[in-house]
């Protein structure tokens, strides 16, 4: 079978993406085909939130970053108070960001907490409270990237635009300067 | 020739001040894009929030251009900026970003590493800041909580002959909901408490606990236990107590404090009774 390179822009970070799948995957794979080799709920618990707890890292500090160029956090001020805080790129990069990469940023996001919430129907139907705890462990770690992340993309389309109808005006106030500084 | 009468023009141009005044003093607010107060965020069950690339201070060796603020300015500032002249682009604008790509995990893991030892410190130990209960877990993190549950659940899952998965997944499950519940009492109470750093406070606070744990395992003698126990159990309310107390009002405390207690207290009890 022949490769057929596509005219489209290639995996811009593949290294990044290679580890952003790599941890889903893997604590995905853990889980499942672990219960046919392991008796010990112990190990599965250990090794399958820890690999859970690697990829929300990953993907929050590293392939977020990265990928699509957003980053959220959470401070606490002088006052005392918890501030979640997004950052994102400014527009020029993020308008160059490989539009593959953020394709599988997002895809495999949004796949990892479906493929949990499935594991978690079908470990409720076996009536398996311990592994629904695993399974939620890891599912509430997927939804929290992706609560920040859309967070954090809804607060850079605000920037956006906000820094659109500022050039506006701006530009509008000098041209009305200008023609004032005419006449 | 201006086609608008006086006023207008005078009010055109203290408007066009105000813009550019905006326009200029921008580079320094969008810096910090408004973010929701932590109300509405529903993150429940966040329990991580490892290395915020953090504000600056102590990242990166070799950041191309220097920027001690993390966010970008929009291209906008870039023209009038007060503050950091921005090369306007890309990846620096995180302040330091791709160079972890090139020292990715270590430098990182190195930060995270020294984040929660220094939180441990700052909980655990002795030290002067614990009068201001506020500033002592300023950046919480989970990753800390996190081992000590795990490792205190996998201690007493060895320690145990029978039904070890059981007593791993009841030690996690009860340590974990445990803070989440302790820390509702609080908000219930009408404290002000931060859920996640309270989450990380009680974690850290079971640090003492798996000492004592480590330590039963290791030597079987029931008085041994009962003594360890004992000790390490008085350390981990120390530790806790000055954090809770200061969250409620003054008559209140014995109530938020209590079930902090009890929480230590029956893990005690677990560590002394597994065989």
């Amino acid at each position: 079978m022949e490769r057929i390179q596509p005219p489209v822009e290639n995996y811009a970070n593949p290294k990044t993406c290679l580890f952003h799948v790599l941890f889903k995957a893997g604590a995905l794979a853990f889980y499942i085909l672990s219960a046919l080799f392991f008796n010990s709920f112990v190990i599965i618990f250990v090794v399958t939130v820890l690999l859970a707890a690697l990829d929300f890292w990953v993907v929050k500090n590293v392939s977020g970053r990265i990928l699509v160029g957003l980053r959220w956090w959470n401070e606490i001020n002088e006052q005392g108070e918890s501030v979640w805080k997004f950052e994102c790129l400014d527009q020029e990069s993020l308008a160059r960001m490989n539009k593959k990469d953020s394709w599988l940023f997002w895809w495999t996001l949004y796949l990892t907490a479906v493929a949990w919430i499935f594991l978690g129907i079908f470990s409720l139907i076996r009536f398996q409270a311990d592994y629904l705890l695993v399974v939620g462990v890891c599912l509430s770690l997927s939804v929290a990237n992706i609560i920040g992340f859309t967070k954090c993309r809804k607060d850079a389309k605000k920037q956006i635009q906000q820094f659109a109808t500022q050039t506006i005006a701006s530009r509008f106030s000098s041209t009305v300067q200008a023609a004032f500084s005419v006449v | 020739m201006s086609l608008h009468p006086n006023p207008l023009h005078s009010s055109a141009q203290s408007d066009i001040d105000e813009i550019e005044n905006l326009m200029y003093a921008a580079p320094v607010l969008p810096a910090r894009p408004p973010s929701p107060p932590r109300a509405s965020i529903p993150v429940s069950s966040t329990p991580f929030v490892p290395s915020n690339l953090p504000p600056p201070s102590y990242t990166k060796p070799a950041p191309p251009a220097p920027p001690p603020v993390a966010p970008v300015l929009p291209p906008i500032s870039s023209g009038g900026a007060s503050g950091d002249p921005r090369p306007a682009i890309s990846v620096d604008g995180f302040g330091s970003p791709p160079n972890t790509l090139t020292e990715p995990v270590w430098d990182t893991v190195k930060r995270d590493l020294s984040r929660i030892v220094s939180n441990l410190k700052l909980v655990v130990f002795p030290n002067p800041s614990r009068e201001d209960p506020g500033k002592a877990l300023r950046d919480w993190d989970l990753w800390g909580p996190f081992f000590f549950i795990v490792f205190l659940g996998l201690i007493l899952s060895w320690s145990a002959s029978v039904k070890k998965s059981e007593v791993f997944a009841v030690a996690f499950a009860v340590l974990a909901a445990g803070a989440v519940i302790l820390t509702l009492n609080v908000v219930l109470l009408g404290g002000h408490i931060i859920f996640f750093q309270s989450l990380s406070l009680l974690g850290y606070c079971l640090f003492p606990l798996d000492v004592g744990a480590l330590i039963c395992m290791l030597k079987d003698n029931v008085i041994l236990k009962i003594i360890v126990v004992s000790i390490t159990l008085a350390w981990s309310s120390w530790a806790a107590y000055p954090f809770m107390s200061a969250a409620v009002g003054p008559n209140r405390k014995a109530l938020a404090l209590y079930p902090v207690f009890l929480m230590y207290i029956s893990v005690g009890f677990l560590i002394i009774a597994i065989d």
